[in-house]
């Protein structure tokens, strides 16, 4: 029986992965980083490669719009991610009660998640229109005079941060299904030894679902370097580059301008970023991470 | 003290009720907003109204036809059907590779196809582009369709195999005494037995393409071969567009999202589960 197991053919199985781990990312990573050190002609192609060492990165550090766009996605991220960390965990309490539509409202506060991330920027759009927008609509019957949103340089970039909460959904269930993780012991001791609402809450929930904290923090701040398709539509960076988000500006080097060289010195340092990020958050996690002994053995 | 407990706690439950309710119409009224839009004269669409007076069916009818709908549909189902072979086929059989064998470097390449999934996708993007350039693939399908033939993308894989390592080894191994081959028991027992997380990698699957918007923009260029996600964005403020019949484009390209999200509910929670008990 032994032999059902182990032998070669699991290389067969598993080489369609193999070979496009080779051909779609190791080959192109070894591309990307030489071009990252070179020049790159959209007309002559691959054979006018022209190396010129740390140019595009020299260039970068000098480069004020990759501080802008380091900036904007800063914010972003700093904003957020806090802010839709702690909503979505007290959404995702409020939806672990027990009673009775739960369910309806899991699927309501889920929905916007699943809608096309294009559809969401038209539609917001729309709300957020100065004039005729539901949003300064609404604002107007309490008295007050809503901003231009997305053709304000002040508020753009807010705009895209109070849209986001929209979509939440995501991060909502992934924190619903680390509280139905806790046992329902350790809130009846402690409410029996005298704990109560904010004591439990942070000396039990936020303990038990650290790993899920843990986990969103990571995925929110490499969200934010990620974020395309809504500053794309919505705003294109604008107005005056102040939603100019690192990744649209390195679509723009890439893809309008053709500086392809330049544009994969910018997915370097991109990378570097999150790495160091990623980093900081796994290194720190042993302080304030508590996982319930559910390791995965092989 | 018993009665008292008990209305403080029925007390909470009416409140927690209300947050919900509140929230849940901040969802709900941005998009009722879209669909009265999407049903309303353009004269209505600037005016105060919430709904419209008459419903405009006729909206969708014209956007259809003054945004080339049909022609985007076609598209994205073009891409959307091989995509949906190729990674729910390549992404089973790979964690099937993961799952049942021993072989030479098991481990360390399942600790690559779990790194793979942390390096951000721009940094390969350039040179896939270049690389489908030279191979004249740019304005084609094909850059958006051939990758996923091979593996199906790591996340996928990973569902798959955790899945898989679930089956007990006895059937497998039963037929392999009795005569089968790995291929006959990965097709015969493997597959059909894998329904769930391969059902999930679908939906997912059809969901990354449905609203995949940077691979199109970078691969097509002509307006014939947009996907649907592409060509919406593209007639945002096109002078013969008018909002009404772009909100009912609009409506029309999250309708099948909306719908294959209810009908399959389940398995888009049971993966989000998954993919944060991963923890990184």
């Amino acid at each position: 029986m032994r032999n059902l197991r182990s032998e070669r053919t699991g290389y067969w199985f598993i080489l369609p992965w193999f070979l496009g781990l080779l051909l779609f990312t190791i080959g192109p990573m070894i591309f990307s980083f030489i071009l990252s050190f070179s020049n790159w002609d959209i007309i002559t192609g691959v054979r006018s490669i022209e190396f010129v060492g740390l140019d595009n990165f020299i260039n970068i550090f000098k480069d004020e719009l990759f501080y802008q766009s380091l900036k904007v996605t800063f914010i972003f991220a700093l904003v957020s991610v806090p802010l839709y960390q702690i909503m979505s965990i007290l959404i995702a309490m409020l939806l672990n009660m027990r009673s009775r539509g739960m369910k309806f409202y899991r699927l309501i506060f889920f929905m916007p998640s699943v809608i096309p991330a294009v559809a969401v920027s038209m539609m917001w759009i729309m709300i957020l229109n100065p004039e005729y927008g539901i949003l300064n609509k609404a604002l107007g019957w309490f008295g007050i005079q809503g901003p231009a949103w997305l053709q304000d340089p002040s508020y753009a970039l807010g705009a895209l941060i109070v849209m986001g909460i929209w979509g939440i959904g995501n991060t909502i269930i992934i924190y619903l299904s680390g509280l139905q993780g806790v046992p329902e012991e350790l809130y009846e001791a402690a409410q029996l030894d005298g704990a109560g609402i904010t004591r439990r809450f942070f000396n039990i929930t936020i303990p038990m679902i650290s790993p899920t904290i843990f986990f969103n923090l990571i995925m929110g701040i490499i969200g934010g370097f990620q974020y395309f398709t809504q500053a794309f539509v919505m705003t294109n960076g604008g107005p005056l580059n102040s939603t100019l988000f690192y990744n649209l500006y390195l679509y723009n080097k890439a893809f309008v301008s053709y500086e392809m060289g330049y544009a994969s010195a910018l997915s370097w340092i991109l990378f570097a970023i999150i790495m160091i990020f990623t980093l900081i958050v796994i290194r720190s996690s042993s302080m304030w991470v508590y996982y319930n002994g559910d390791d995965d053995k092989d | 003290m018993n009665t008292s407990s008990f209305n403080k706690q029925k007390l909470t439950s009416i409140v927690s009720l209300l947050i919900l309710t509140a929230g849940a119409l901040v969802i709900l009224v941005p998009l009722l907003w879209t669909i009265s839009t999407s049903l309303k004269t353009p004269g209505e669409v600037f005016g105060d109204n919430f709904f419209p007076k008459t419903w405009k069916w006729e909206n969708y009818s014209r956007a259809v036809t003054a945004i080339p709908f049909f022609t985007f549909l076609k598209n994205t189902l073009i891409i959307l059907i091989p995509v949906l072979i190729g990674t729910v086929f390549s992404s089973a059989l790979c964690a099937y590779g993961f799952a049942r064998f021993k072989f030479k470097g098991k481990k360390g390449l399942f600790l690559l196809l779990l790194a793979t999934m942390m390096l951000p996708g721009q940094v390969t993007m350039i040179p896939m582009f270049i690389l489908f350039k030279e191979m004249g693939w740019v304005d084609t399908f094909m850059p958006l369709i051939i990758p996923s033939f091979f593996g199906g993308g790591a996340f996928n894989i990973f569902l798959i195999r955790q899945f898989m390592r679930g089956i007990p080894k006895d059937l497998d191994e039963a037929a392999f005494v009795d005569g089968a081959n790995r291929w006959t028991i990965f097709t015969k027992i493997m597959l059909p037995l894998s329904k769930p997380p391969l059902i999930a990698v679908a939906i997912f699957t059809f969901m990354g393409v449905w609203n995949d918007f940077q691979g199109p923009l970078i691969y097509l260029n002509s307006t014939d071969k947009y996907t649907l996600a592409l060509g919406l964005s593209m007639f945002k403020g096109m002078y013969n567009v008018e909002w009404n019949m772009l909100m009912a484009a609009t409506i029309l390209i999250m309708l099948p999202a909306m719908i294959v999200f209810f009908v399959a509910q389940k398995y888009f929670i049971e993966g989000i589960s998954i993919s944060s008990a991963m923890k990184g």
